[in-house]
């Protein structure tokens, strides 16, 4: 499962680039939330009504990206998908830099028992393979957008809680916390007034990763045949089911990775923008 | 060590590292001789007959073994290894004559000995037979004794009549209670490999790639044609390689390109990119499955059979078995499958979908909209789309169903514990209907997997295995049908087609409605 | 030095410990009997208890842990519920395959990130730069399963350049069997490049500012050399790291890859054990992984003082 170690600083891009990212990733991105706004009011069809007469029709006028193997609209599925794969990933970031941030900043502050503790359990997690972890969390709950969002954020809690605790343990000898501490502050206040700013930034970051991944991983399981139950829509899932349709039915594979490659785009772009607008220093 | 040095080192090792993987998996020469190769989605479990067995393990198994009967193409018992048989008046004494001229694959002759050895071994609880529970308490007849009065000859006493007695025999889930010859086995008795007298014999089994069979040189077929698993079974290749292919796609291109000459077993839906192409021929034989939505008669809100009779109103099976087998499947009210023998004029009409009726019994149970979970799975296709047509036409009616997909493992379970609202569910081919009646009818505090609980079709169940008379039978078959109708602890939908596309070049191949591969009397041209 | 690869692994092991009681216990919550899947639906209860019993399903957990660990540790990994292979064998044959793929496409897409981020680098915001920083992101947006179908489609099916079936074993044609992996390794190279190349780029950025850089070519130096043993080496070693997390995370994340091409690796295996609840496999699965993962992190740990001078080895 990709981006487990928390990688982050991996885009330095530079002004123009800034730009260019923001240029390309702000319409992307406008899009997909123009197509999840308009798909809560309004879709051509009803996504999981079936049409058992006119399966696998290819696009044509009455339907734009044209249908599947049981008739239903590909369009309206796609518009449905988008809103269901992005809460899924919008929520497991939510879930994962939550607990990841509160853990990380424990490990990193009080140090000693509970951080070795902390790190062992975290390294444990990350020697899990990925997709074996999430497969068998999924297995265990059963199949639902919440087990889902459970396996995920379980499986991307620990970066969070390593970039915060490094980020934590970087700033926690410098001088201004030590004036906190003698001048008396406990240490919730030490925390939440001088290390939380600063571990912001890049948590934030890392957030904007974190999406694109949780959203790929979604897929990835989706195609394994262990995400979103059926007949809801996901991209992953329009993904898996057209494998036998493959070669009569081309256009049932390529709509929903061009959405999910599209989405990816915009986020990774904008992520890049916003990386770079909050740390001044990195730019030249 | 310099950098540069160091690099050029560590990039050295890798590709030593490389090239020794590879080289580790080259081995062996090309098998010489002709190989017809066909398919598998999955690798067999076993080479043990009748024991760890799913239907590829049965299919492969019975290439190499025989057992003293076989099945027809119509399900009657024909002779294999017992060239006859008769039966006592009582019905209750068996006395086979075996055929003179058979011999195993390691060369010894088929003699009572053997027969006595094999039958025995497959009633010891610890080989674990399929079929060991038939000749149990609670089975069809206990077996008193087994004994060889000539060498040629075997009779097998039963403590009561039992015409159920050579179809049990017969079953391939149960290896066709196959021959085996004492060497199968090493001194402790643990499983070495199958000696058995069939027109092939065990090669090498690579798991998860292929398993191959080799011709038997010494094979004595039985005169006449091939009927089911009965007849005369000439091996007309050298070897048999069944390739494990999981996935379709794959396999399709295999079969077009020509890496694949028998592929058994396409989906409906793989039919359109093979049909018209002039290098490959298609077959469709209609098989004896069953494709069925289980319902749990003991759950507090389908316990009341006005909501059951509800949700079967609102299934068009006609619609649905064309849409989902894509016109290659039958619909069917009735748990006996539309090839077998005894579905006639009571089992073939079809339940009309009435949503209005639907919906007054809806009310008149008091549905208020609750969510009934319809578990599924993925490992059959044909299982899954079922739930999902399904879940879409009882929604016009308002009812709501939750489709609850599980992995293979999770749905058995389910199944066998009957921790389900309802199921959706297949049923591999049953030669007998009364086999496919047994698959629903049974006592849920003994067999929870059974759906349909009533003491009187428990009663007509054991009519049926009582008498051999076939107008008898279909008496007893039809009452059941109308009460499985009326009641609805179940509702069948469809027996499919078998499809299989082969090679231009392939000749006699054909499945049967057992839906069982069959590579004997298949050639290359 | 031996010492320290020593207290390493050493210090591994509680992790490893943890892992094993993990998965033990997870895998065994997951619904579903392998007996059950073994035998198929309509076994009875006498033949379900008798193979359970055969197993060694039926005795309490503890006891099947310890006698489990108890061999693992005399590295015999039990054998398979599913098909009776030992299990050792059965993952070492898989993980050659995985590895061949993993191992040539992790090293082209190395070999094409440190050339293609080193040069976007050397001639910042060009066009050049755009181009590469252009793809590289491109690429990273793209869902490896998706791209080995679109691929598959293509090259298999509408042009039949190469084949469609998942594997030839090599004993059959080590030609055939190569080009069965075409596809693969080229969809994890494509995969793989996006996000090494823009680390590459980052930490190239980073070095050709460095003091000794400038002081490199204000004495003359030919940029070549200047670019090949002055900066590279030095910013080369972050994206090291990263490849060897790469190489960790693929042993899991192959799996997709391997289901689309329909090879018999790895991952696969991982993913079917836990799918029919073959408990002895996945188990075997993990360990070796987790192992792999450790050992591969201590081999890049290791080789990092050869590229950054700076660090050195405790």
């Amino acid at each position: 499962m990709r981006g487990r170690a928390g990688h982050v600083g991996t885009g330095r891009i530079g002004l123009r680039h800034i730009g260019l990212s923001a240029l390309i990733g702000i319409p992307l991105i406008g899009a997909l939330l123009l197509t999840i706004g308009i798909g809560l009011f309004w879709m051509p069809y009803d996504p999981i009504a079936i049409d058992l007469a006119h399966p696998l029709g290819a696009p044509a006028l009455r339907h734009w990206f044209g249908t599947d193997q049981f008739g239903r609209d590909v369009l309206s599925r796609s518009m449905l998908g988008a809103r269901i794969s992005v809460l899924i990933a919008l929520a497991t970031v939510v879930v994962a830099i939550t607990v990841g941030t509160a853990l990380g900043l424990l490990a990193g502050y009080l140090r000693g028992w509970t951080d070795r503790l902390l790190m062992m359990i975290t390294d444990a997690v990350l020697a899990f393979p990925g997709i074996l972890l999430a497969l068998a969390l999924i297995a265990v709950l059963g199949s639902s957008d919440g087990s889902i969002i459970l396996a995920l954020s379980t499986a991307y809690t620990p970066s969070v809680v390593r970039v915060v605790r490094a980020t934590v343990l970087s700033i926690r000898e410098r001088e201004f916390i030590e004036a906190s501490r003698s001048a008396g502050d406990s240490s919730l206040q030490t925390i939440s007034r001088h290390i939380l700013p600063n571990v912001l930034p890049p948590v934030v970051v890392l957030a904007t990763s974190l999406f694109g991944w949780a959203m790929l991983s979604e897929s990835a399981l989706s195609f394994l045949g262990v995400g979103v139950p059926p007949p809801a829509p996901t991209w992953g899932n329009m993904l898996s089911e057209s494998r036998p349709y493959m070669d009569i039915a081309g256009w049932l594979s390529i709509v929903p990775g061009l959405c999910i490659a599209g989405t990816l785009l915009g986020v990774n772009l904008l992520g890049d923008a916003l990386r770079d607008w909050l740390d001044p220093r990195r730019q030249t | 060590m310099a950098r540069s040095a160091h690099l050029a080192h560590v990039l050295g090792t890798l590709a030593v590292s490389g090239a020794l993987a590879l080289g580790c998996v080259c081995s062996q020469a090309v098998t010489a001789g002709t190989m017809l190769r066909a398919r598998f989605k999955s690798d067999i479990v076993s080479t043990n007959p009748g024991t760890r067995r799913d239907e590829n393990t049965d299919a492969v198994l019975l290439h190499v073994v025989e057992g003293l009967v076989a099945s027809r193409e119509d399900g009657s018992p024909a002779p294999m290894l017992a060239s006859r048989w008769t039966v006592s008046a009582d019905g209750r004494v068996y006395t086979f004559t075996l055929r003179p001229d058979v011999v195993f694959h390691n060369g010894a002759p088929l003699t009572a000995a053997e027969v006595i050895w094999s039958l025995q071994r497959y009633l010891k609880p610890e080989t674990r037979w399929r079929c060991f529970a038939e000749f149990g308490e609670h089975g069809i007849a206990q077996v008193l004794s087994i004994t060889a009065p000539d060498p040629h000859t075997v009779v097998i006493a039963l403590d009561r009549a039992a015409p159920m007695f050579l179809t049990t025999l017969m079953r391939a889930d149960c290896g066709g209670t196959g021959i085996l010859h004492p060497d199968s086995v090493d001194a402790d008795g643990q499983w070495r490999a199958p000696i058995g007298t069939g027109p092939f014999e065990m090669g090498e089994w690579r798991h998860n790639q292929f398993i191959e069979l080799n011709r038997f040189a010494r094979y004595s077929p039985l005169p006449g044609a091939r009927d089911g698993n009965a007849g005369g079974k000439h091996a007309l290749v050298d070897h048999v390689r069944f390739l494990i292919i999981p996935d379709s796609s794959a396999a399709r291109a295999a079969l077009i390109r020509g890496s694949l000459d028998v592929l058994d077993n396409l989906a409906a839906s793989e039919l359109t990119g093979i049909r018209g192409r002039p290098d490959l021929r298609l077959e469709r034989v209609p098989i004896l499955d069953c494709y069925a939505l289980l319902i749990q008669t003991h759950d507090p809100l389908l316990s009341d059979v006005r909501l059951r009779k509800a949700i079967a109103l609102t299934i068009d099976t006609a619609g649905l078995t064309k849409a989902i087998t894509w016109g290659t499947g039958t619909a069917d009210n009735s748990p006996i499958p539309v090839a077998s023998p005894f579905y006639g004029s009571v089992e073939a009409p079809l339940r009309q979908p009435n949503l209005a009726q639907a919906r007054r019994l809806l009310s008149a149970a008091g549905y208020d909209g609750q969510a009934i979970q319809l578990t599924t799975s993925r490992r059959d296709p044909q299982m899954f789309d079922a739930a999902v047509v399904i879940q879409a036409m009882a929604a016009q009616a308002g009812i709501h169903l939750d489709i609850d997909t599980v992995d293979w493992p999770a749905h058995l379970s389910r199944y066998t514990v009957g921790t389900y609202q309802l199921m959706m569910q297949s049923f591999s081919a049953r030669l007998d209907p009364t086999l496919s009646f047994g698959i629903f009818i049974g006592d849920k505090r003994e067999e929870p997997r059974k759906v349909w609980d009533t003491p009187h079709s428990r009663e007509l169940l054991k009519r049926t295995m009582t008498s051999a008379d076939p107008a008898v039978r279909q008496v007893v078959f039809d009452e059941l049908t109308r009460n499985f109708v009326d009641e609805v602890p179940a509702v069948a939908l469809f027996s499919s087609s078998r499809l299989s596309a082969v090679r231009s070049n392939v000749t006699g191949y054909r499945n049967w409605s057992a839906a069982q591969q069959r590579l004997w009397g298949v050639g290359l041209n | 030095m031996l010492s320290y690869i020593l207290k390493r692994l050493a210090l591994t092991l509680p992790t490893l410990s943890l892992v094993s009681i993990a998965v033990f216990l997870l895998i065994r919550l997951i619904p579903g009997d392998p007996a059950l899947v073994l035998l198929g639906e309509g076994a009875d209860a006498a033949a379900l208890a008798g193979l359970r019993a055969d197993l060694g399903l039926d005795r309490p957990l503890p006891l099947q842990f310890v006698s489990w660990l108890q061999h693992a540790l005399r590295g015999d990994l039990g054998r398979s519920i599913v098909s009776g292979e030992p299990v050792a064998g059965l993952i070492l044959q898989r993980f050659g395959l995985t590895a061949v793929v993993v191992l040539i496409a992790v090293t082209a897409a190395t070999v094409i990130a440190a050339i293609a981020g080193l040069l976007a680098a050397w001639r910042r915001n060009s066009v050049i730069d755009l181009a590469v920083v252009g793809t590289a992101t491109v690429v990273l947006a793209i869902p490896s399963f998706w791209l080995g179908l679109l691929l598959l489609l293509l090259f298999g099916l509408k042009l039949g350049w190469l084949p469609f079936v998942g594997y030839i074993p090599f004993s059959e044609s080590a030609l055939q069997a190569m080009l069965f992996l075409v596809l693969p390794v080229v969809t994890l190279t494509i995969t793989e490049s996006g996000v090494l190349t823009r680390m590459m780029r980052s930490s190239s950025i980073d070095v050709l500012h460095l003091d000794y850089v400038t002081h490199a070519r204000a004495k003359g130096l030919p940029e070549r050399t200047v670019l090949v043993r002055h900066v590279f080496p030095n910013a080369f070693a972050p994206t090291l790291t990263l490849v060897g997390l790469t190489l960790g995370h693929l042993l899991g994340g192959i799996a997709v890859i391997e289901t689309v091409f329909t090879l018999p690796g790895l991952g696969r295996l991982m993913v079917d054990s836990v799918l029919a609840r073959d408990y002895p496999v996945v188990q075997g699965c993990l360990l070796f992984t987790a192992f792999v993962y450790v050992l591969v992190n201590l081999v890049v740990d290791l080789c990092y003082p050869f590229f950054d001078p700076r660090v050195t080895a405790r």
